[in-house]
């Protein structure tokens, strides 16, 4: 299985990644230390992404498979996206850390904080809604339609609104998160901590996903027995 | 309708909640001219079973299809060969009883809609809001919502509900004269509506 | 599937303008709202980006104290299955994003010329404030009735309706507030590109709301 290789590497990859970003990987010339801060920031804000991605696939299957082969993918689903909603909230944090050390302020809605800020405002939204539809059964249905929705809707914000914004506001074209110069040592460092922090995400996933069986199978164990 | 023959036929209808099985493999077939009664203890699953016979829910298991034999299509969609109605299924109540009947078919004729009202006892309250409606008269009107477009399916669940008994004969011998040339599904625990019935099956 | 489309709507004119309930909520917050924001500023004239900010919040929390009407309504009185049983969901969605037009065509009417009012609002880009303010609401309306129906399907919960709609609408609301600010002080030319953002987005999101309605109204 794929998934126990991934999980396996998980216990090298994170400590090697550890390692690398704090001993190996040379310190930035302006930054100085505080520029290690990427290679945990931009992990934690790339597997927020693909946790929200995989989030709204397996929502987009759960409305497709209507005889339920696959069972609770809207569940799954939802596992993923409170995932990357921890996720996004420890990219956010660290994010906020490194624009206050380059920029001076924590916050400066820049393009990507704002659209980060939106994203969150999304799934807070998702959450609410599935916390409404609680003991419905129509629950995973309007939960999966909704996250279908506010992805569809996202590269508008995503894409097209900072652009508009811009031709109004020329001076907010900061991107933060430019890394220009980055060498050798570096870029192997962030790439190691990108596969460790997805290792680690397949992991939680793999985790909730055994625990959310093991609690089905116990509650239908608790109906049997009626 | 006359020369009109529908077959709907039920193959293998299975309907489970979570593990609880509420109805395994049932098999039947029923043709317009004829009457079919699902009896069976609450939470038996009838209603349930009647959604699903009417296309309005979709079964854990097995299929339901209609057949125009007089030209011996199948068809997919039958939503305008059946008429379904249901303790579930309100009419508007800011609306009159005819603007509910408006509402439900654009292209019933006025005879029709007179011949029905005065049938089920209705005339002169078709202009009163159905917020003013007795539960009676109320069910009698869902009858007539279901039978409005004169489908060759009809599917009533419960249809004596609230009725007193002038409104259970004058049900009866409706169902009557209309299953001469629908076929007619009912849903029931009144004996003298079972009586109409040519056959029937018991849930639970 | 068009005289579907007219029944439907006929029955939620009739039915929404015999109660009048929805409408009355929104003008009613709308009214409140533009009032006590012109009371405590005594008179004093905001800037044209407060201004505008302004309007577009009272616009959009007027819209979202009615917007939801049209599918809670069914859901409360318990005449959603009969309504499923008549027509296709197509014609369905079709007709009550039509209503959710018209209504808010209304709820504007009756806001903005209030707030230019009590605001002591000078628009220097009049046409291009109008249609501003045209196709920002058309935004809001057409992304808000899929949503209305998922509410409706989860109770009809409070403010639920306003936490899912404001996330999906923020580009509509950002585009239309500058947009709006540009023809309150005339600062730069009418910038068309806005308004094409926005009826883009509309057209977006009417279509994904199409696809998506079917799986929210059928249950099966």
């Amino acid at each position: 299985m794929l998934i126990r290789q991934v999980i396996k590497s998980f216990y090298i990859l994170m400590p090697l990644a550890i390692l690398m970003a704090f001993l190996w990987a040379p310190s930035a010339e302006i930054l100085g230390d505080f520029s290690r801060i990427i290679y945990f920031h931009v992990p934690l804000a790339w597997v927020s992404v693909l946790a929200f991605l995989v989030s709204g696939v397996l929502s987009a299957a759960y409305l497709f498979d209507k005889k339920q082969r696959y069972p609770w993918l809207d569940e799954k689903a939802f596992n993923s996206a409170s995932i990357g909603m921890a996720f996004a909230l420890l990219a956010v944090i660290t994010g906020s850390l490194w624009a206050k050390l380059t920029w001076g302020s924590f916050w400066n809605w820049d393009p990507r904080e704002t659209s980060i800020v939106v994203i969150l405002l999304i799934y807070i939204a998702y959450f609410s809604l599935r916390s409404a539809l609680a003991g419905n059964d129509r629950r995973g249905v309007i939960g999966s339609s909704y996250l279908i929705l506010a992805m569809m809707t996202l590269p508008f914000f995503v894409f097209l609104a900072p652009r508009i914004y811009d031709s109004l506001h020329p001076e907010t074209i900061i991107n933060a998160d430019r890394t220009p110069h980055l060498d050798d040592r570096m870029r192997m460092t962030l790439l190691i901590s990108i596969f460790a922090f997805t290792s680690l995400y397949a992991y939680i996933l793999h985790l909730m996903n055994r625990a959310l069986a093991v609690a089905k199978r116990l509650e239908e164990e608790y109906h049997a027995a009626d | 309708m006359t020369g009109v023959r529908y077959r709907i036929e039920a193959r293998g209808l299975t309907q489970r909640f979570g593990r609880n099985v509420i109805f395994k493999n049932l098999n039947f077939a029923l043709e317009t001219g004829s009457s079919f009664c699902i009896t069976g203890a609450n939470g038996s699953g009838k209603s349930t079973l009647l959604k699903i016979l009417a296309g309005i829910q979709a079964p854990s298991d097995g299929s339901v299809t209609y057949a125009d034999i007089s030209r011996g299509a199948l068809i997919k969609e039958c939503s305008s060969c059946i008429g379904y109605t249901g303790p579930l299924v309100n009419p508007y109540d800011d609306l009159t009883a005819l603007e509910n009947i408006y509402f439900a078919s654009g292209r019933a004729e006025k005879s029709r809609i007179d011949s029905l009202l005065k049938c089920f006892h209705l005339t002169g309250h078709e202009d009163k809001k159905i917020r003013h409606y007795s539960s009676g008269m109320k069910q009698r009107l869902r009858i007539i919502l279901a039978d409005l477009n004169d489908p060759p399916i009809l599917i009533l669940d419960e249809p004596g509900t609230n009725l007193d008994e002038s409104g259970r004969r004058i049900l009866r011998s409706y169902l009557d004269s209309v299953s001469v040339e629908k076929a007619v599904i009912l849903a029931t625990n009144d004996r003298d509506e079972e009586k109409l019935c040519g056959r029937g099956i018991r849930l639970g | 599937m068009v005289r579907e489309i007219l029944r439907n709507l006929s029955k939620d004119f009739s039915v929404e303008f015999r109660t009048r309930f929805a409408l009355n909520v929104s003008i009613a917050f709308a009214v409140t709202a533009t009032v006590s924001v012109s009371l405590t500023a005594g008179g004093v004239p905001f800037p044209s980006l407060v201004q505008s900010i302004l309007l577009w919040m009272i616009i959009f929390f007027s819209a979202m104290n009615g917007l939801s009407h049209i599918f809670v309504r069914e859901e409360d009185q318990a005449t959603a299955l009969f309504l499923r049983i008549t027509m296709s969901a197509d014609s369905i969605f079709i007709s009550k994003f039509i209503y959710n037009q018209s209504f808010m065509m209304i709820v504007l009417a009756v806001v903005t010329p209030l707030f230019l009012f009590f605001l002591q609002v000078k628009v220097i880009l009049i046409s291009y404030f109008v249609l501003t303010i045209l196709s920002g609401g058309l935004s809001i309306a057409a992304g808000a009735t899929i949503l209305a129906a998922m509410v409706a399907k989860a109770g009809g919960k409070g403010s639920l309706f306003s936490i899912l709609s404001f996330p999906l609408l923020l580009p509509v609301l950002w585009v239309s507030i500058f947009a709006t600010k540009n023809s309150l002080d005339g600062a730069r030319p009418a910038d068309y590109n806005s308004l094409v953002f926005l009826l883009a987005f509309s057209g977006f999101i009417s279509a994904i709301s199409f696809l998506l309605f079917r799986f929210v109204w059928i249950e099966d």
